[in-house]
C-alpha cells in the first residue's frame, strides 16, 4: 500500500518537511498545521452558512483525513497541503449541507485557493467513509459485546495496556489466561463484527 | 481440535513474530493448502487492524480536540515554536481576529442579505412618509387657493400692437392727437375715492408688489399715486394721490355705510375689467365670505379680473363693500370687503395720523335717482389702478 511520499514541484519545502514531521509522529507539527489552516476552513464554512461548531468539526474530520493518510504513507499529494484540506472540507461541508437543506446548495468559494478540482481529495474521502463505516461496525460490535469482554479489548487495542496490567486490573490469576479470555472475547467479536459488516450493503 | 481461540491465539503469536522457526513455516504451508484456514486468519488480520485503527482514531481525534481547545485558549495565537522538523518561516501567518469581531463577523456574514434588504426596506418607507406627508399637507394647502383674486394681468402684446396701429395712423396723417404710447404697467385694478382731498381705496392684492402706481379717471387722466396704508387681512389699501397737477375730487356722490348691509339687497358696482368701465349688478345673496370669513359678503355679480378694489354700492348709493374674489370652483361667487372694515381702518387711521385729514362724505346724491344718473355721477369717481413692479 505504500507508495512513498511524492516530491511534487507544487509542494512547497515547508508541506514536505510537515509532512515528514507529521509522519514522524511530532505532535507539534500536526498542532502546527492545524493552526495553520484552521482559519481558511473555518472563514470558507461560516461564510457558507455554517457556525463556528460546524466549521470545527469539518475541519477536524478533514484533518483526520489527511493524518491517517500522512501516518500510513498512503497519501499522494499532487498539490499543497491548504488546497488539499480546502477540497477536503469543502466536500465535508458540501455533504453536510446538501443533507441538510431541502434545496440545492452552492458554495460560496474562496477564489485564491484554485483549483481545489483534481486534488485526489475525493477518492481519499471515499475511502474514508469506507473505513468510517468499518469503525462505526466496530463500535456497534463492541458495545454489544458485554464486559468484561469490552473493557478487555479495549484496554488491550484501543488503550495500549500490556497483558501484564489487564490480567492485574481484571483480577486474573496468570496472563495466560487474560489472554485466553481475551482470544474468546475476540471469537465473540468477530461474529458480531462480521454479521452486522457484511450485511450492510455499501 | 483446536477451537477458534486456540487458532487466535496462534494468529497473534504468528503475526507479532513470536512464532519459531518450524512452527511458523508449518503455519505458513497450512495457510497456503487450506483456503478455510487463511480465510480465518484474514477476519483476524482484518478485525484486529481494525481495532487498532478505530483506537488510533480516537487517539488523533482527542489530541485534534486538544489542539482545538489550545488554539482557542491562545486566542492571540503567540509565535509558534517551530517545528523540529527546521521549518524555516511560517507559511501563513494566523489571522488575528478577536472574539467579538469574529461573533461581528459571523453574524454578518450570515445576515448580510436580510440586513441590506431591512435597510433599503426602511430608506424607501422614511421617504415614501416625508413624501406622503408632503403630498398631504399640499393639498390641504391647495383650499384657499381656489378663490381667484380679480386682479388683472395687463396683456404687454396686446397693448404693444395697439400702439403700432395708432403710429401707422398717424402715419397716414387721418389719426386724431392720441397719448403717446406708453407701459401699460404689470396688473390692473379698479380704485374709487375715499375723500375729496384726494385719497383712494383698493384692495390690497391689487398694489402689493407695486413699484410705484398710476391711476386714470375715465377722462384718461393720469396721476401718480402712492400706498399710504394696507390691510393685508381685510385686503384693502389706501391710495394717495401725489400729482402736482391734481386738485382735488370735489364732492364724492356717494357715503360709506359703517354698518351691515342686508341679505337680499340690490347692489351693482363699477369696474374696469377691461380698457372701459363696465357696470355689473346683482344681489347680495351672504353676509360671509369665502369659508365663512364674515369680513367680506358673497354677492351674486359676475367679476372678472380687472374687478378688484371696485366699489360695490346698495341701490341708495351708499357704499358697502370693496369687490375683490371670486370663488374658482362655483359659478357666480364673488366676494367684497364689508365697508364698516373700511369705515373702521379709516378711524384708526384719523386717530394715528392727526394731521392728514380724512373727511369721509356725509351725504349721499344718489339716492332716489334712477340707475343711469346714479353711474353718470358715481363714474368720475372710479379709476383704473395700475401697478408697476
Amino acid at each position: 500500500m505504500s507508495r512513498g511520499n511524492p516530491t511534487s514541484s507544487s509542494l512547497t519545502p515547508t508541506d514536505d518537511a510537515l509532512i515528514a514531521a507529521i509522519r514522524g509522529g511530532d505532535e507539534r507539527a500536526l498542532a502546527h498545521l492545524y493552526r495553520l489552516h484552521w482559519p481558511m476552513v473555518s472563514h470558507f464554512v461560516l461564510q457558507n452558512s455554517g457556525t463556528e461548531d460546524d466549521a470545527q468539526d469539518v475541519y477536524q474530520e478533514g484533518v483526520m483525513v489527511f493524518y491517517e493518510k500522512v501516518r500510513d504513507g498512503s497519501l499522494e499529494l499532487s498539490c499543497q497541503i491548504k488546497t488539499y484540506l480546502y477540497a477536503v472540507c469543502r466536500r465535508l461541508w458540501l455533504k453536510r449541507l446538501t443533507s441538510k437543506s431541502r434545496f440545492g446548495v452552492r458554495l460560496l468559494d474562496d477564489e485564491e485557493h484554485g483549483p481545489y478540482l483534481n486534488t485526489g481529495a475525493e477518492e481519499d474521502l471515499l475511502a474514508a467513509e469506507e473505513q468510517d463505516r468499518r469503525f462505526a461496525t466496530m463500535s456497534e460490535a463492541l458495545n454489544h459485546l458485554g464486559e468484561p469482554c469490552r473493557s478487555l479489548l479495549e484496554g488491550f487495542y484501543l488503550l495500549d495496556k500490556s497483558m501484564q496490567d489487564l490480567t492485574a486490573e481484571f483480577g486474573y490469576t496468570n496472563a495466560d489466561n487474560a489472554k485466553n479470555q481475551k482470544y474468546k472475547c475476540l471469537v465473540r467479536l468477530k461474529k458480531l463484527f462480521f454479521a452486522h459488516y457484511k450485511e450492510e450493503p455499501i | 481440535m483446536m477451537t477458534e481461540a486456540d487458532y487466535y491465539a496462534l494468529f497473534e503469536a504468528y503475526s507479532n513474530g513470536e512464532l519459531a522457526g518450524p512452527a511458523r513455516a508449518n503455519l505458513e504451508a497450512r495457510l497456503a493448502a487450506d483456503p478455510a484456514l487463511a480465510l480465518r486468519y484474514a477476519d483476524f488480520a482484518e478485525m484486529t487492524g481494525t481495532l487498532r485503527a478505530y483506537g488510533q482514531r480516537q487517539q488523533a481525534r482527542q489530541q485534534l480536540r486538544g489542539i482545538h481547545a489550545a488554539m482557542l485558549a491562545a486566542d492571540a495565537p503567540e509565535e509558534m515554536a517551530q517545528p523540529a522538523t527546521g521549518l524555516t518561516h511560517t507559511v501563513n501567518p494566523m489571522l488575528r481576529i478577536s472574539r467579538t469581531e469574529r461573533k461581528l463577523r459571523e453574524f454578518w456574514s450570515g445576515h448580510r442579505a436580510t440586513v441590506g434588504v431591512a435597510a433599503s426596506v426602511a430608506v424607501m418607507a422614511v421617504f415614501a412618509t416625508l413624501l406622503g406627508l408632503d403630498i398631504w399637507r399640499s393639498s390641504k394647502a391647495q383650499a384657499p387657493a381656489s378663490v381667484q383674486w380679480m386682479r388683472r394681468e395687463i396683456n404687454n402684446l396686446k397693448q404693444n400692437q395697439r400702439a403700432i396701429n395708432r403710429t401707422i395712423r398717424r402715419m397716414d396723417g387721418t389719426a386724431v392727437p392720441q397719448l403717446p404710447p406708453v407701459n401699460n404697467g404689470k396688473f390692473g385694478g379698479t380704485g374709487f375715492a375715499l375723500t375729496s382731498e384726494g385719497y383712494l381705496v383698493t384692495s390690497y392684492h391689487v398694489i402689493k408688489e407695486a413699484d410705484s402706481l398710476l391711476v386714470e379717471g375715465r377722462d384718461r387722466q393720469r396721476y401718480r399715486a402712492e400706498a399710504v396704508y394696507s390691510d393685508k387681512a381685510h385686503d384693502l389699501a389706501i391710495l394717495r394721490i401725489t400729482d402736482k397737477r391734481f386738485t382735488g375730487f370735489g364732492r364724492l356722490p356717494y357715503t360709506f355705510k359703517a354698518g351691515q348691509a342686508d341679505l337680499g339687497e340690490r347692489v351693482f358696482t363699477l369696474g374696469y375689467p377691461r380698457e372701459d368701465v363696465v357696470y355689473g349688478e346683482g344681489s347680495l345673496s351672504a353676509r360671509s365670505g369665502f369659508e365663512g370669513d364674515t369680513s367680506a359678503y358673497q354677492i351674486s355679480i359676475p367679476v372678472n379680473p380687472g374687478n378688484s378694489g371696485g366699489p360695490l354700492l346698495d341701490a341708495q348709493g351708499n357704499l358697502i363693500g370693496v369687490i375683490n374674489a371670486r370663488q374658482n370652483d362655483l359659478e357666480g361667487t364673488s366676494f367684497a370687503t364689508k365697508s364698516s372694515y373700511l369705515v373702521r381702518l379709516v378711524d384708526s387711521l384719523r386717530n394715528t395720523q392727526s394731521t392728514t385729514p380724512y373727511r369721509l362724505p356725509k351725504t349721499s346724491q344718489l339716492a332716489g335717482a334712477a340707475r343711469p344718473q346714479q353711474l353718470k355721477k358715481l363714474q368720475d369717481y372710479v379709476f383704473v389702478v395700475k401697478v408697476f413692479e
